[in-house]
Formats: structure tokens, C-alpha cells, sequence
């Protein structure tokens, strides 16, 4: 039997979609479900392997080839860029970049430079570039709310799903950058090396999205 | 205080001994493929004026070149590419030459890598450039030149993927839309991002030439994908471009047996000098294409000498962590050492000349005592130990 087909999966709420999505067509994941402490788990019914990893590192192991396919958030893919194919909008993880600044205040009154906290710094560069806008851009890791409760900033770039956080936090979106949802990548030689054993995948899957 | 005097920069390494070999190697037989082709090796300086790189047909981005200024404030760049300053030569010192020309270089590039992705900022290249001729035996020499090298290299599992650039552009001139928009329809298929380009062509409108465009990423694979590309769309150009491109693709495929070659129609590079037939090869155990060119009949115009050329480069470094994998070669024993006696140092160069001249290696022994360089042969795994006073002994 020649290699198996290894596909990288986003761990947290991506990884759940994807099994549910995945055994809805059918294959069998118990090895995923159950994994215990393991990182590379069969699928049994088709050569294939799971390798769960962070987002930006789901990128990273398509890129180098290590892993064939990926299922990555847009906004991941929208910060980090890279090398491959973008197949297919799994639908699924749903949400939207937005530029959002405090309750009732004018984002771009005045003419002084505004600062920017994201964890998206280059989504933010790109956005503001587009906009021929120069902006002070400041990479916060945790809580991105904070930075304009506490003067930090004059607005934040942030991933939008229901808009809760932002509104207990007197914080409102002004504007919306791009709409996310789950990705399915795949590694460009493994695309052309291992042509049907993928195209087959991706079109038992494509199938099962549509009846979604 | 001194922070980076015992690192290389990101994105460049060392290279030594084994891995030296082994690219040695890869790079012999892969000019010997070369020359006997009739191919001349020429070099460029690793250093060139920016402006030979922002011609038209060969944009480089900014961000990606290696600048340095020379003495008179003028921009310099480490070259990030071997086709244009070949270009360069063939416009100017080689204007007068008999054409054909058949040209073979191997020299590192330079791009900057982005940081923390485990990829090179300085690459070796090793590639033809087959100039003067638009005719299809020239693009079938420089393809069948390309296999010759891929089955060369690795363990012979290769591919190699043909498109012609050419399908695209005719394309998408049909539609009335900015260069801009073109790039943007561009980017998307090269990326085969069948949800951003569905929706950015939906706004475009609808008539045949979208629905075209909309299955141009899924136009790959074997002998099929003809039958499907000119379903899709039919006139004069694109009929005889894939009429060309089928009867290349039969040619090839006689050389390389079947399931080696395959097509891509929605192969649309970003170097983009290409204008006609485009080529990309790929070895099991790499992430990347290692081999990649195609026809670039406007590029060395921009130096003001109007004519075609066609031509790749191969990836040394790729094909070279390929075959490190495979079985590593390791540096040759030293077959003996010569330790001479007080005072017949010059018998003992004469010992070791000797040895040389007939096909061995050999050391001279640096060290005060025959015991000590005993330890040191010991320690290398040198088989033969010669000690030279008024007679040459080989001692055990």
C-alpha cells in the first residue's frame, strides 16, 4: 500500500466540524475521537492519517509538503499566506474580520496616525494599505479588547462571530474587513503527484457539504 | 559586543563535506546532460544594477530583492534570477553570435525568504537557455532536455507538467476588465482557489468565457484534460494552442513513458516572462516544484534584441535534500600517510607525489613522533602508514 494520504486539521471547534463532516462521509474516526494524548491518528476506510496542529502550523506542514491536505480557518490563511491550493469553503467556522473601536467615538476623526491592537498584523497592514491609510499597528496576544477599554488604541481588528464580547465590552464593528470560514488546502506536488487518490476526497466531501 | 559573528544569516547554511559531494555530484551529471547537448556554460556577477530586473516582462518585487548601493548611490541587487541577466549578455556582448545559442549556467540566486518558514534566501540553480529559435523542436529539445535530468535525479520518481501560458492570456483578453482584475483572476486560478474566483467572476457577469475561466484550476491531469479544455472554449487561437500543446504532450509522453507527463492549463506562473509553452518538475520527497521554465519570447527585447528563447532551472538545493535522503555519500578515506624522519621531509614529498601520481591520496604527517601519527591515522581510518628515513618502510 503506498503512503498514506496525511491530512492536517486545525485542533479545537475546526477539528470537531471536520470529523463530524468527515464521518458523515462516511469513514470511519474513532481513532480521532478517541486520541487520547496521540498527534497522528488513522482513518480507517481510506489510506489516510489525521495530524492535529495549531492553524498557523497547519499552514506551515502543507507548505513543506509534510502533510497533503490541510483544514484551516480563512483567517489563518489571510495572515499567514503561503503556497498552495485553496479547494475548497467547507462552509463550516464561520465568521468575519471587523474593524471595531469604542461605542459612539469617530475612528477617523482628526488627522493624528491611529494605533491599531490586533493579533492579525498583517490582515490589518493589508486593510489599511488598501485604504491608502497609514496606521500604527500593535500586536496584542490575548483579550484584543482591552487595548481601547485601556487607551492603548484607537480601534482593534478582530475576528467577529456573534458580536457579544465587543457589545458587553461597549465596543462596536464599524466596519467589515472579510468573511472567514474553514478551508480545505492541499499541498501543490501532492496535488500533481497523488491527482485522484485527492480529487476523490475532495469530491466525497464536497458531496456531504451540499446535503448539509 | 558582538551578537551574529558564529551564525549565517536566516535563510542561508553551510555546506560541508558529504552535502559538498553530493551536490558535486548532482551538479556534474546534470552539465554533463548539459554539454553533450551541445550547451556553454556562461557566468553572470552575483551582483547586478537593479534595473535589469524591473524591466515590463520581469517584475521583481521590491521587498524580495537583496539591495546594495555601489559608489555613485546606484542600486545594486544580489541577482534574484539567472534567465534575465542571460537575457542581459545575449542582447549585448552576444548580439553578433550565430544563432541558435545553447547556454548552461549554475549560480545561486537570492530572494529574500520571509522569516521562520525553513526556506532558502540563497539558491543554486542549474539551467539552459536554448536562444533564437521559436520553432516546436526547440521547445521539444529543452523539455526532453528536462527529463533527461529528472530521471537523472533522486530515485527516477519524477513528474513533469507541461501548460501553456498562452490559454490563459487568450482567455482572459476577451473580457472587458483591468489589468488589475486580470491579476486578481490570475492569482486565484494559479492558487486554484475554485470560492474566491467563483464569486469574483460572478461579478464579473456570465457568457462563456467565465465558465471557461471558472474550471481553468481543474484543467489538469493527463491526455483528458484536452478533451475537456476544448469543450469548453473554441476559436481559431485556442483550438491550434491546444492542438500544439496535445502534440507535444504525445511527443514527450513517448519519451517518458506513460504517467510521468501531465497537463495543467491553469498553470499561470508569477515570473512572468513566459509567453508560450511552460514546464514545471516535481521528484517524490519534495514539497515544491524542483524544476520549472518554459518560452519566453519578449524577455531579452526589453534589452533591445528581439528574439525567442525558451529554457529551466533546476533547484540544486531541492534535488540535493532529495538525494541526502536517499543514501548519503561520505567523504573518501585518505589512503595513506607519510611521516619523515628528521631530515628527509623532501623524500618524504617525493614519497607522497608519488603515491598521488598514482591514483591514491595521500597526507602528509604533521606531527613530531611516528607515534602520534599513528593515533591520527588510527582516528581518520588512513589504512596505510609509510614512515620515510633512507628507506620508505610502511609500518604496520
Amino acid at each position: 500500500m503506498s503512503k498514506p494520504l496525511r491530512i492536517a486539521l486545525t485542533k479545537g471547534r475546526l477539528e470537531k466540524d471536520t470529523i463530524g463532516l468527515l464521518e458523515k462521509s462516511g469513514f470511519d474516526c474513532t481513532a480521532v475521537r478517541e486520541k487520547g494524548r496521540k498527534l497522528i491518528l488513522p482513518i480507517k476506510d481510506i489510506n489516510a492519517e489525521v495530524v492535529l496542529a495549531k492553524a498557523n502550523d497547519v499552514i506551515t506542514y502543507v507548505e513543506h509538503g509534510v502533510c497533503d491536505i490541510g483544514i484551516v480557518g480563512k483567517d489563518t490563511i489571510m495572515e499567514m499566506s503561503g503556497k498552495f491550493f485553496e479547494m475548497v469553503d467547507l462552509g463550516f467556522g464561520r465568521c468575519r474580520f471587523a474593524l471595531a473601536v469604542k461605542k459612539g467615538t469617530d475612528f477617523y476623526a482628526g488627522y493624528g496616525v491611529k494605533t491599531i491592537a490586533t493579533k492579525y498584523p498583517n490582515i490589518t497592514r493589508n486593510y489599511f494599505e488598501s485604504k491608502g491609510m497609514d496606521v500604527d499597528i500593535v500586536k496584542i496576544e490575548g483579550s484584543v479588547e482591552l487595548a481601547p477599554l485601556l487607551e492603548l488604541s484607537n480601534g482593534i481588528v478582530d475576528i467577529v462571530e456573534t458580536g457579544t464580547t465587543l457589545k458587553e465590552n461597549g465596543l462596536e464593528v464599524i466596519e467589515d474587513i472579510a468573511p472567514i470560514s474553514a478551508r480545505l488546502i492541499v499541498n501543490t506536488v501532492s496535488m500533481k503527484l497523488r491527482q485522484k487518490e485527492i480529487e476523490n476526497l475532495i469530491k466525497i466531501i464536497e458531496e456531504n457539504l451540499q446535503s448539509c | 559586543m558582538k551578537i551574529n559573528d558564529l551564525i549565517t544569516p536566516e535563510g542561508t547554511k553551510d555546506l560541508l563535506f558529504n552535502e559538498c559531494i553530493t551536490r558535486q555530484n548532482i551538479e556534474n551529471k546534470i552539465h554533463k546532460i548539459f554539454k553533450s547537448g551541445g550547451y556553454s556554460e556562461l557566468i553572470t556577477p552575483c551582483i547586478e544594477f537593479y534595473d535589469v530586473f524591473t524591466h515590463n516582462s520581469s517584475h521583481f518585487s521590491q521587498e524580495k530583492l537583496f539591495k546594495l548601493m555601489d559608489c555613485k548611490g546606484r542600486i545594486l541587487v544580489l541577482r534574484p534570477d539567472n534567465t534575465v541577466p542571460i537575457a542581459r549578455i545575449v542582447a549585448t556582448r552576444l548580439k553578433d553570435a550565430v544563432l541558435p545559442m545553447r547556454l548552461y549556467y549554475n549560480q545561486c540566486v537570492f530572494n529574500m525568504a520571509p522569516s521562520l518558514k525553513g526556506k532558502s534566501a540563497q539558491v543554486v540553480q542549474t539551467g539552459i537557455e536554448l536562444i533564437g529559435s521559436s520553432s516546436k523542436m526547440a521547445d521539444l529539445e529543452v523539455i526532453s532536455t528536462a527529463i533527461n535530468v529528472l530521471s537523472s535525479c533522486g530515485n527516477g520518481d519524477y513528474s513533469l507538467e507541461i501548460g501553456d501560458i498562452r490559454f490563459f492570456q487568450e482567455l482572459v483578453r476577451k473580457l472587458k476588465i483591468s489589468d488589475e482584475e486580470k491579476e486578481t483572476i490570475r492569482n486565484y486560478i494559479k492558487a486554484k482557489n475554485y470560492p474566491a474566483l467563483n464569486d469574483f467572476l460572478d461579478n464579473i457577469g456570465d457568457n462563456q468565457v467565465i465558465q471557461a475561466l471558472k474550471r481553468l484550476p481543474g484543467l489538469f491531469g493527463g491526455e483528458e484534460v484536452f478533451e475537456k479544455a476544448s469543450q469548453l472554449f473554441s476559436d481559431e487561437k485556442i483550438d491550434t494552442i491546444l492542438t500544439d500543446l496535445k502534440e507535444l504532450y504525445n511527443k514527450i509522453s513517448k519519451i517518458a513513458g506513460k504517467g510521468k507527463i501531465t497537463v495543467d492549463l491553469g498553470m499561470v506562473n508569477k515570473t512572468d516572462y513566459y509567453t508560450g509553452v511552460i514546464i514545471r518538475g516535481y521528484l517524490e520527497g519534495y514539497g515544491e516544484e524542483v524544476l520549472s521554465g518554459g518560452r519566453y519570447d519578449k524577455l531579452i527585447a526589453d534589452f533591445g534584441y528581439d528574439i525567442p528563447a525558451t529554457g529551466f532551472a533546476v533547484n540544486v538545493d531541492a534535488v540535493m535534500s532529495v538525494e541526502m535522503k536517499k543514501n548519503s555519500v561520505t567523504d573518501k578515506n585518505i589512503d595513506a600517510i607519510i611521516y619523515a624522519e628528521n631530515g628527509f621531509e623532501i623524500e618524504a614529498l617525493h614519497t607522497a607525489d608519488k603515491l598521488r601520481q598514482e591514483g591514491s591520496t595521500a597526507e602528509l604527517s604533521l606531527f613530531d613522533t611516528i607515534e602520534e601519527t599513528i593515533a591520527y591515522a588510527k582516528a581518520k581510518n588512513i589504512a596505510k602508514i609509510i614512515k620515510v628515513n633512507e628507506i620508505v618502510t610502511e609500518v604496520e
